[in-house]
């Protein structure tokens, strides 16, 4: 049975659209954004209203968005641009701005052709390829002090120090608390499912961000009552899965609809559409420098290069989180024409295989067709998971 | 191998192929019987699965009543209602690949509709696998579409690429293009035989970029339909720098007989 704070954060995005559209009537400005490193600390400060863009799954926005990009472009960038030639997505209705980061290319292309297609108001933050170079990292803070003064223009006020300061301890609680979120989904026999935990995390997507943080914090609440301390005691025989990879948004529920049904469970995500934004965000001082350099301090998007594979933050977090959640397997989810996953799937395979961790890439894209061979390949892993303690086969 | 089974318990696994669908019995530590036939999209997966069956049961002198467990598998396993249990075929023929030779540690599984890779531990455990995607390369299906247009048998496919003096590469592995140069190069004049081999090639190389991903490691068995084709075997064995052992039971049943493994060992815990 729900959690009676999961029903009430649901009725909260049901009524989010409406709410939206009468801010926007009372003089309030929306900016969507999609990507990675889009700051929201600053919108946020500048008293904007901040939503995270961006749904998948839906193979009929696929086909609308093949019309005005090449059908070898990734399907997640395909959809994007399908939502907007549809222009019904209440989100996309309601954005007055549409930033985007230059992490992953392909969402940043879209940026560019929704200007020139759709007459979208955009506005684009600039990332560099080494975050590990001082140049690179001067790089960005000097795109983010231009990209904030932007929006202040857009705003039509200043970036005030002790509004951010205010602003970077909303989202600091939020990041803490969905960290706190993801310890209750992994334990034995968990209140809280990781799927309702993912739904969550996508809710703060949409919702007031004060608000949000409020139900987080009830959430947390109502399952430390019902359950007491996060803490995993034993395995209970599940096979634990890790899901990693290209982005799974918000209404794309192939995969992990297959993965239930074939008796895994997921325990955790390694995706940038779920716990990731919120890991190693140490923010120094109230300043456009100092969310800069906490940004470029993050775990790394997958589509900015390893430099050097021992030392890269997303495989170091990989292996973290696979320890924390005592995961016994990762499905890492590669979407059709997505490079920054798919050319990364074999080095991530092999360097999980050396911890004795197994890896399933699952290489799909949003039409249904392959929904039986991706059955057979991710009930074979749940197998290969469990049948890692039976048994003497023979006649 | 079939005998007549006595009173011992018996247990059968089903494997419901999109060709073909297969069935084995074991009982009293041995092979008793076994059924293999088309499967038949009229009469649907469900009951394909148990005319394979009953045709077991007829060669090992049983009835469905002696049977005392059954694990079905294959993409009909979500229709087969009469079985215990559901596994797929990915653990199936590791189990049946193990017991048949048990220094198995790769397994290369051709069937209808997909192909697969898959590593064995020395238990004959599955630690990893990769399969076909979503493309008819490298399957019966395939084969059965290049056959036509020589129009020979199946059978005799394989036989014809060995007798080949020469390779014609086949640049394309997908069904429907693969068909259509193969028209053009006969048109041309090249040789059935050298076609029939650059197709096998082509089809082998396709494969040994899905073992890149799992890695060879001896002894390589040949498992599904497609590995009585003895060109097939030739043309793999080529690419992926490996000799594949010599089959000691029936490829196509090898699925079947995993199932009916761990059929025996689910059910002698029940």
């Amino acid at each position: 049975m729900a959690l009676d704070t999961l029903k009430k954060i649901e009725e909260a995005v049901k009524e989010r659209p409406q709410e939206l559209a009468e801010a926007r009537k009372n003089g309030a400005k929306v900016v969507g954004w999609f990507n990675y490193n889009i700051p929201e600390e600053i919108i946020h400060a500048l008293g904007l209203i901040p939503i995270r863009l961006g749904i998948g799954g839906d193979d009929r926005l696929v086909e609308i968005g093949a019309r005005y990009i090449s059908t070898k472009n990734c399907v997640f960038t395909r959809e994007i641009v399908g939502l907007f030639a549809e222009n019904q997505d209440p989100y996309i209705k309601n954005s007055d701005l549409v930033a985007v980061d230059a992490t992953c290319l392909q969402t940043y292309r879209v940026a560019e052709l929704i200007k020139y297609y759709f007459k979208v108001n955009t506005l684009i933050l600039g990332v560099p390829r080494n975050f590990y170079l001082p140049e690179g990292q001067e790089y960005f803070w000097k795109e983010l002090e231009s990209f904030t003064q932007k929006l202040e223009e857009f705003a039509g006020n200043k970036l005030d120090k002790n509004k951010l300061a205010e602003s970077i301890k909303l989202y600091n609680g939020i990041r803490k608390a969905l960290k706190d979120l993801y310890k209750y989904q992994a334990t034995d026999s968990p209140s809280i499912k990781w799927r309702e935990v993912f739904d969550a995390v996508h809710a703060g997507f949409y919702l007031d961000r004060d608000k949000y943080l409020s139900l987080l914090q009830e959430l947390l609440k109502e399952l430390k009552e019902e359950h007491g301390e996060p803490v995993i005691k034993n395995l209970n025989g599940d096979a634990r899965i890790l899901l990693s990879g290209s982005i799974i948004p918000p209404k794309d529920t192939k995969l992990i609809d297959i993965i239930e049904q074939v008796g895994g469970r997921i325990v955790g995500d390694e995706l940038w559409s779920g716990l990731n934004p919120s890991l190693n965000v140490n923010i120094k001082e109230p300043s456009v420098k100092g969310i800069a350099d906490a940004y470029i301090n993050r775990v790394p998007h997958a589509a900015l290069p390893y430099l050097d594979l021992e030392t890269d933050g997303r495989l170091k977090n990989l292996k973290q989180l696979i320890k924390d959640y005592k995961a016994q397997g990762v499905i890492y989810h590669t979407l059709r024409y997505c490079d920054p996953f798919t050319f990364k799937a074999g080095e991530t395979k092999d360097v999980l295989k050396n911890e004795g961790v197994p890896l399933l890439e699952i290489h799909t894209e949003y039409a249904g067709s392959d929904v039986e061979a991706i059955r057979t390949r991710a009930e074979a892993f749940v197998e290969l998971i469990k049948n890692k303690n039976i048994l003497e086969a023979t006649l | 191998m079939t005998q007549k089974a006595n009173n011992k318990p018996a247990f059968a696994g089903v494997d419901v192929g999109s060709l073909s669908t297969k069935s084995v019995i074991v009982s009293n530590g041995t092979i008793v019987g076994y059924g293999l036939i088309p499967t038949d999209v009229k009469l649907g997966t469900e009951k394909s699965g148990l005319t394979s069956l009953q045709k077991a049961l007829e060669v090992a002198k049983l009835s469905h009543d002696d049977l005392k467990y059954i694990v079905a598998t294959g993409y009909g396993r979500i229709s087969a209602p009469y079985a215990n249990k559901t596994v797929t075929e990915i653990t199936c023929h590791g189990r049946g690949a193990h017991y048949l030779h048990p220094s198995t540690r790769t397994i290369i599984d051709m069937g209808g509709q997909d192909c697969k890779a898959i590593r064995l531990d020395k238990d004959g455990n599955v630690i990893d696998f990769a399969m076909n995607d979503k493309c008819a390369a490298g399957t019966g299906r395939f084969l059965e579409v290049m056959a036509n247009v020589f129009k020979v048998k199946l059978d005799d496919l394989g036989p014809l690429a060995l007798k080949a003096k020469e390779i014609v590469p086949m640049s394309s592995t997908c069904t429907v293009f693969a068909e259509s140069e193969t028209i053009s190069l006969l048109a041309r004049g090249e040789k059935p035989e050298n076609i029939i081999k650059g197709i096998h090639h082509a089809i082998a190389n396709r494969i040994a970029g899905m073992f890149s991903r799992v890695g060879v490691e001896n002894d390589v068995f040949f498992s599904g339909g497609v590995a009585k084709n003895v060109g097939m075997k030739a043309a793999l064995e080529e690419v992926l720098k490996a000799k594949i052992v010599a089959p000691e039971y029936d490829p196509q049943l090898v699925g079947a007989l995993g199932a009916a493994i761990l059929a025996k060992t689910y059910g002698s815990k029940v």
